[in-house]
Formats: C-alpha cells, structure tokens, sequence
C-alpha cells in the first residue's frame, strides 16, 4: 500500500494483548473470602460454648469426627450402612450429581438453543419447562421413588430435570440475546448452516450459558443430598439421615461441612475453567474469579 | 430484465420494501428502484437518515427479501447471502470471540484456507488498515474506528468481486478516513482496469462520495431520485474536488439533502 501509517501512539501500541494478559486474573482469590469463612467459624465457636455440645458441637470436634470417618466409620455400620465411609458415600454423591449435570446440561442446553432459533418447537416446549420451572422439583421425588426405586436413578433422574430446566433457560436466553447481525455477517462471509452453529451461536451463547451451568451445579449438590435422605441405599444424604435418626449432630454437621467443602470446590474450578472458556468476554472474566 | 449489451453486474427492477413496524405501522422503507450497476462500478449512495439506503443494501446482500420486484446480481436473482457479496454493516458486527486477525480471516476459514495462510492473508489486510500491531486484541479491546477498520479488512480480505459497504468510514477520523479512501481505491482497482470491482458505498458524506464515486446515486423517501456522473480522473486531491463541475455535482448533492434551497436547480454560484 501505498501510505504510510502513522506510529500508533505508546498507549496504544500498548494494548496489545499477550495471551496471559487477558486471562491473568482467573486464578486470584478474593482476600474477603477467606475473611469470610474466619467470621463464620468465629460465630459457629462462640455459639458452641453456650450451646449445649449435643446440639451445637463445637469447629474442631466435627472437624475431627469428620477425619475419624473419613475412611472407614465403623459406626455407620452399626446403623446398617455396611462399608459406608464419609469418602465413599460423597463419591457416590459426587458421580451421581456429575452424571446428572452433564447429561441434563447437555440436554437442556440443547434444548434451549433449538427453541431459540425456532418458534414452532419454542411454542410447543416452553410452556412444559415453563411450568417444570415454577413447581418445587421436590414434589417429582417421590413420584420417582415409587417408579425408579431407592437406587441410583430416582436421584440422578430429578436432578438431571433441575439441572435441564436451568439449563434450557438460560441457552434460550443467551440465544435470544445474541444479535442477528452475527449470523448475517457470517452468512455474506461464506459460512454454512455448521459454521454458523460453530463459529457464531456456539461461541456467542457460551458465557450465559455456563453460568447457567454454574447456578444448576451449586444447586444439584443440595438437591441430590436431600434426593437421597427421602430415599436412597447410599451417598451422603443416606449418611445425614441414618444419624439425624440417631440424633448425631456431630456427624451431621461433618457430612455437611463435608458436602459444603466439596460443592465450593467444585464451583471454583468450574469458575475457573468457564472464565478461560469466555476469556474474550469482558463480564465473564470479571465474574468468573471464584 | 436487462438486455444491454455489457450485462449489469447488479441490476434491479422495481424493487421495493415493506416493513411492518411492531406497532402495527407499515414503513415503505424503499420503493420502485430500477438501477443497473455495471462490472467495475464504483456508486455511491447518498440520502437523508432514513431514506431506505440501508434496506437496499441488505437486499443486494440477501439478507432482507424484496416485498416487490426483482433484483439479481452477476446474472443471478439474489436467494440469500453469499461470499460473492462482501458486506460492511453500518452496525458493529466484528465476532467478540474471536481476535482481530480470526475475525479477518474467518471468510478465507469458511473456504477451507489453511490456518497459516489465512492468517498471514488477514495480517496484511490488517496492515492495510493500519491494524497491525493490535492483530491479537479482543475486539473489546479496540475502539469503535478500530472495529470498523477490522471489518473492512474482513471483507477486502474475503475478497468479493461485489463490495456493499454502509458507512464503512463513516466513525473514523478524516486523516484515517482519508487513508482508507486509498486502500479502498487501491483494492477497487487491483488487478487492472479491466478486473475493477464492483462497489456500492453509501455514504452522508457529500465529499467522500466526489472523491471515490464514478457515479452517485441520491435516495429520498425510499426512491432514487438523481443519478450523476463523475467523470473527474483519479486520484482526486483536494483540488480535483474544486474543479467547476465537481463543485457543481456538490451543490446539487447539497440541494437533495436539503442544504441548498431546490428552487432553481442549475442557478449555483
Ligand atoms: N426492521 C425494520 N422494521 C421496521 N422498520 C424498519 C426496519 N428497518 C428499517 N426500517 C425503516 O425503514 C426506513 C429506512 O431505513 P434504513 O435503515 O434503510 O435507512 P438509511 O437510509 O440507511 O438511514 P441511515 O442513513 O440513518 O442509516 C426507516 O424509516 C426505518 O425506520
Ligand atoms: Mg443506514
């Protein structure tokens, strides 16, 4: 060409990017946080030298129960629970929830995207999820029981629902929120019916919908737990139920910091890994620290 | 349809376009244009806010279907949009999740165009528009000229033979806008005379339009209402814009945007 362009001037010579740059804060802890679970704990202490030890045990004691059974809880046991340890009841949680996310993510986030682009199927499903919505998904578990059991799939089948409805939501309003003018830029572009859904409705929808995956993941640890204290021969919720029969506040609140401790865990890679997803959004990487 | 001997490259016939607004209003947003553009064609459109020139644009892109007459373009009726027509939106439509040089390249990624060479085609586009050095930036990183400059290199870098571009220059600063202006020309013209692309421009810039059009089209109230003939040689410099009928063209151009009273057309100064 023939012109000479102007030197960009320092500061914007200066924006450009490296790789790092944009992503660099995924990783940072809030200093608050930890400040945070200090004054909780701080609460919980001093409650626990009033309260009487049978109800309201003190930090240290459930932290210790909850070393004690981790491994092996031969007093779980005794409430006919065979081999349940703390480890392998949250395991069996853990995978159940897993499935459910994925498999009711995958679903409901489909479902979601094809209803945003199409109105027939939008008219025909939406007022099914719609009301699915509304209603405490609690009042299905057990309609679930009775149909599927006390095994893994009365569990995993109502909170794949939760974890769909969420879903199917928030992909309906991410494709709704995503301007025309991307796809019609792509058409005159060359792209195909797969490269739009690739390059443009995929990529613009992802932000919103993983933190709807986010919501529908913090939520399902919660609802699995209770999922298995209505009815279930395993996972922790069995555990909470077993020694709430016995009045076990101790061992209660070890399977909750338990449950807690590994639901937090989870929503921070899941921040983690959805903020490097949507790096090139500005309000996902902001929110997306964890 | 057009029998002329050089066949139009974009030629419409009678084409009109309806809208029905959400509150029940109809807006003719243009109506019965017949305009034959031949190959190599540089127009420009010019018109008031509103007038419809970006309704006609997005038809001759595919993007909006005529609700009256016919419009083909290269011999073909227009059915949708496709990489012969290059378009730069007068919206931002630059992809937020991808970089600037992805989004450069991403017609040439539609083609099947290995990565390396795609992206060293979209680097020297980027060049081009004096993006260079911001080639890896997200585009919330750019400002909004710089989104604009990447959307042009997007689409000289696709390489239509067809360019329809709405306001392509219209956020920019006059040095960069008058930068651009030659890398539009120069693309425009690559490969000889004889392989000149065809461009609709549509511009409110009355002085853009003097210096890059062969020929400028004036819209009002969704109709073309005056067709000129700029036949001033390139490039035009600032004093090619004060020769007498260029200046001539301008208080015309300036009586139909309603700068210059219409009472008696040809009595300039
Ligand atoms: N999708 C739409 N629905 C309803 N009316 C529309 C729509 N798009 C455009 N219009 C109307 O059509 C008319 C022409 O719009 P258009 O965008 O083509 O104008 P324009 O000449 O490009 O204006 P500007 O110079 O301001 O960009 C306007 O009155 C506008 O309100
Ligand atoms: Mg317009």
């Amino acid at each position: 060409m023939p012109i000479g362009w102007p030197v960009p001037p320092p500061n914007e010579a200066g924006t450009a990017p490296s790789r790092g740059g944009a992503g660099a804060a995924w990783w940072r802890i809030d200093p608050l946080a930890p400040a945070g679970y200090a004054l909780l704990l701080l609460i919980w202490q001093g409650l626990s030298l009033v309260v009487p030890a049978f109800s309201l045990p003190s930090p240290l004691s459930v932290l210790a129960r909850l070393r004690e059974d981790f491994f092996a809880a031969p007093d779980l046991a005794f409430y006919g629970l065979d081999n349940a340890s703390l480890f392998n009841s949250m395991i069996y949680t853990g995978e159940n929830v897993l499935v459910a996310v994925v498999v009711g993510g995958t679903l409901g986030a489909l479902a979601g995207l094809v209803t945003g682009r199409s109105a027939v199927l939008r008219a025909l499903l939406d007022p099914v999820m719609m009301t699915a919505g509304t209603v405490p998904i609690l009042v299905a578990a057990p309609f679930l029981l009775i149909w599927f059991g006390v095994g893994r799939a009365s569990s995993v089948l109502l909170v794949t629902f939760y974890v769909a409805v969420i879903l199917y939501l928030a992909a309906q309003r991410a494709s709704d929120n995503l301007e025309p003018i991307y796809e019609d830029a792509a058409r005159t572009l060359g792209a195909r019916d797969w490269a739009v859904l690739r390059d443009v409705v995929l990529p613009g929808t992802v932000p919103e919908i993983l933190g709807g995956l986010r919501i529908a993941l913090a939520g399902a640890w919660g609802l699995e737990a209770i999922a298995e204290l209505l009815g279930a021969q395993r996972g922790i919720g069995k555990v909470i139920e077993v020694l709430a029969g016995a009045t076990e506040v101790r061992g209660i609140l070890a399977c909750l910091l338990l449950l807690g401790f590994v639901a937090v865990g989870f929503d921070a890679l899941a921040g983690a890994a959805f903020a490097r997803l949507s790096v090139w959004n500005q309000r996902a990487r902001i929110g997306g620290a964890a | 349809m057009n029998m002329v001997a050089t066949p139009a490259m974009i030629a419409l016939e009678g084409a009109g376009r309806v809208f029905h607004r959400a509150d029940g209003g109809r807006v003719v947003a243009v109506q019965e244009v017949s305009l034959a553009v031949a190959e190599g064609e540089f127009v420009c459109v010019v018109g008031p806010s509103g007038c419809g020139k970006s309704t006609l644009l997005q038809m001759i892109a595919g993007l909006l279907a005529p609700t009256a007459g016919l419009l083909s373009v290269g011999g073909a009726p227009v059915a949708g949009p496709g990489p012969d027509r290059g378009v730069v939106f007068q919206k931002d439509s630059v992809f937020p999740w991808m970089r600037a040089i992805d989004n450069v390249a991403y017609g040439l990624r539609c083609r099947g165009v290995g990565r390396a060479e795609r992206r060293a085609v979209a680097a020297r586009y980027l060049d081009a528009v004096g993006l260079g050095h911001v080639a890896e930036a997200w585009p919330r990183e750019l400002s909004g000229g710089m989104l604009k400059r990447v959307a042009v290199a997007t689409v000289f870098a696709n390489g239509a033979r067809v360019l329809l571009l709405d306001e392509p220059f219209g956020a920019l600063d006059y040095v960069t806008k008058r930068q651009l202006h030659e890398v539009l020309l120069a693309l425009w013209a690559e490969g000889g005379t004889g392989a000149r692309r065809t461009v609709m421009f549509v511009t409110h810039d009355v002085d853009e339009a003097l210096t890059l059009a062969d020929r400028i089209v004036v819209m009002n109230a969704g109709r073309v209402v005056e067709d000129i003939a700029v036949r001033a040689p390139r490039p035009r410099d600032t004093d090619a814009l004060l020769r007498p009928e260029m200046v001539a063209h301008k208080h015309l151009l300036l009586r139909h945007l309603g700068l210059e009273r219409l009472a008696r057309p040809g009595t300039a100064p």
